[in-house]
């Protein structure tokens, strides 16, 4: 069983270099994306199929009245309740041992529930054409890089960020220094606190913000949709229990219909050999 | 880095190994380390280790040996025999030797030994280099902070083994460290271990595919490599001797490609 880790983000810290979108991009060999121009320096207005993580710029009044420029690297959140995870009908999404979320692509058809039901808006569907032209698509999302936790690499964006703004470990020690970093500058920045929302089942990557969720974008209570629980928990067990009641019908009609009709020929034998002997 | 060219059965033997060797360290009285930091001598390239007295208490001596026979035997309960032959052949003469041949890396002496009492060959060095190691790196604890540079050719400053592994740490500075006795130090990342050559037209560096962390500095002067790992990618940071066995393959690769442990020093 591996150890379960956390992308523990501290957007106090972030100087909004983007070096952490450059370096998902080359480590997961994503295409560029031209984008029109935004606004701001936030090149893409949120994460795409081909663009797995967006450092968010965000424009803010503080209570004082100053502007405020904030940073935020926005990708995958990979909650422990993960309501993509839950709305595949293809089991194409799983869990795994660290912690992270994956899209088996594969198993994916590019349904795109996992896109609709998703909280935090981080999965997307890439179009791809096949050697004849016609066209399929599959949901893509951050991985958590992985593969790259498989060698026991951190993640490609946790590596290249320059001011620590970013850090990767045990569960454990990366909540305590969320706690630590949270005191520290809940002085500064009064409405401080950390992001790891209960409603989603907390999440494997967990910020420390200078100021509420909503100022970043982000829901303030998120949670798996209902319509997720219904279908994966209470539908889908059901749907499993009636397919296996249906099995058990027809497997029992057969046997006691060959139990009981001990001449080995049914009625349709019995009404075709009545015709013909008439 | 969880793939490697080593086997996980030999992985954790050596893991094994360094938890005894660590407990051992451990139970060491510092005084048994009688050193003399002679600053222009060490400037000359001699180790700290020709500077150093150790005091090798025999009963110590017994006892680690006879624990590592467990570990050994718990792997292969064939060398039972031999490790028993070794026991028996040990006296508090012969400990003593074998501290100062293993400082020395005289394999002849220890060649010699392992003939005269039909010993496989591997043994008395293993033994006696294990046994080694928690004094030479509780003498590297102990003046780590003093350790800034090192001479280039003359391996660690601390025990001499010749320079093999670095890390990138930091903002991606150079740090090398001995695999033997845990001593680091900063060099410059242009610049060869081995025979102090900056030229960069004559120094390379050779990565593997699919290896983001591994490179290997080459040096067509010297014709001398080391193996520089990039470990701030890693989520848990190996120990130097688990981090040099784990590159074996690096070595193979520098070597294949007529490149040198210790570089030939041009005079």
């Amino acid at each position: 069983m591996a150890k379960e880790y956390i992308k523990y983000v501290d957007v106090t810290k972030c100087d909004g270099c983007r070096a952490c979108m450059v370096a998902c991009k080359n480590w997961n060999d994503l295409p560029a994306e031209p984008e029109e121009f935004q606004g701001s320096l936030q090149s893409h207005a949120k994460v795409t199929a081909n663009t797995w993580n967006v450092l968010n710029f965000i424009e803010h009044e503080n209570s004082k009245g100053d502007l405020e420029y904030l940073f935020r690297h926005s990708s995958c959140f990979h909650c422990t309740d993960a309501a993509c995870e839950k709305v595949c009908p293809e089991d194409a999404i799983s869990y795994t041992d660290f912690g992270s979320v994956v899209i088996n692509n594969d198993k994916c058809v590019g349904c795109g529930y996992c896109v609709q039901n998703c909280p935090f808006d981080v999965i997307s569907l890439a179009t791809y054409k096949d050697k004849n032209g016609k066209e399929y698509r599959k949901a893509q999302k951050c991985t958590m890089c992985t593969d790259r936790l498989e060698e026991g690499m951190q993640p490609a964006c946790v590596v290249t960020c320059h001011p620590g703004a970013m850090q990767f470990g045990n569960k454990e020690d990366m909540l305590t220094l969320a706690e630590k970093r949270l005191s520290e500058i809940k002085e500064k920045f009064p409405n401080a606190n950390i992001y790891n929302p209960a409603g989603v089942g907390g999440t494997h990557t967990i910020y420390v913000l200078a100021e509420k969720p909503s100022v970043y974008g982000l829901p303030e209570k998120p949670k798996v949709p209902t319509s997720a629980v219904i279908w994966k928990d209470y539908a889908q067990p059901i749907g499993k229990l009636m397919l296996g009641a249906t099995t058990m019908a027809v497997m029992a009609g057969f046997v006691s219909n060959k139990l009981f009709n001990k001449g080995g020929h049914d009625h349709g034998q019995d009404e075709e050999g009545g015709d013909s002997d008439e | 880095m969880k793939t490697s060219v080593v086997s996980n059965e030999y992985q954790k033997l050596q893991e094994e190994i360094m938890k005894l060797q660590e407990q051992w360290k451990q139970n060491l009285n510092p005084d048994s380390i009688d050193f003399r930091l002679d600053s222009e001598a060490m400037k000359t390239g001699v180790p700290l280790v020709a500077l150093t007295n150790f005091d090798v208490k025999f009963p110590l001596f017994v006892q680690w040996v006879d624990e590592l026979k467990q570990l050994l035997m718990s792997q292969n309960a064939d060398l039972e025999s031999q490790l028993n032959r070794v026991i028996e052949l040990i006296d508090e003469e012969t400990a003593k030797v074998w501290m100062e041949e293993a400082f020395s890396f005289n394999h002849l002496y220890f060649k010699k030994f392992a003939e005269e009492n039909v010993l496989d060959e591997w043994i008395p060095p293993f033994l006696a280099e294990t046994l080694f190691r928690p004094y030479l790196q509780l003498l590297s604890e102990k003046t780590q902070s003093k350790i800034s540079q090192a001479v280039a050719g003359c391996g660690c400053p601390v025990c001499g083994e010749p320079v093999r592994l670095g890390q990138l740490e930091g903002k991606g500075q150079k740090i090398l460290y001995c695999p033997r006795c845990h001593a680091n130090w900063p060099e410059k990342k242009l610049s060869c271990s081995h025979c102090g050559n900056e030229d960069y037209e004559k120094m390379k560096y050779l990565t593997v595919e699919g290896k983001p962390t591994e490179q290997i500095h080459v040096c067509d002067e010297c014709k001398g490599y080391t193996k520089i790992i990039d470990t701030r990618q890693f989520i848990t940071k190996p120990s130097p001797e688990m981090l040099d066995l784990k590159t074996i393959h690096l070595d193979y690769i520098a070597q294949e490609n007529g490149y040198m442990v210790m570089g030939e020093i041009k005079k």
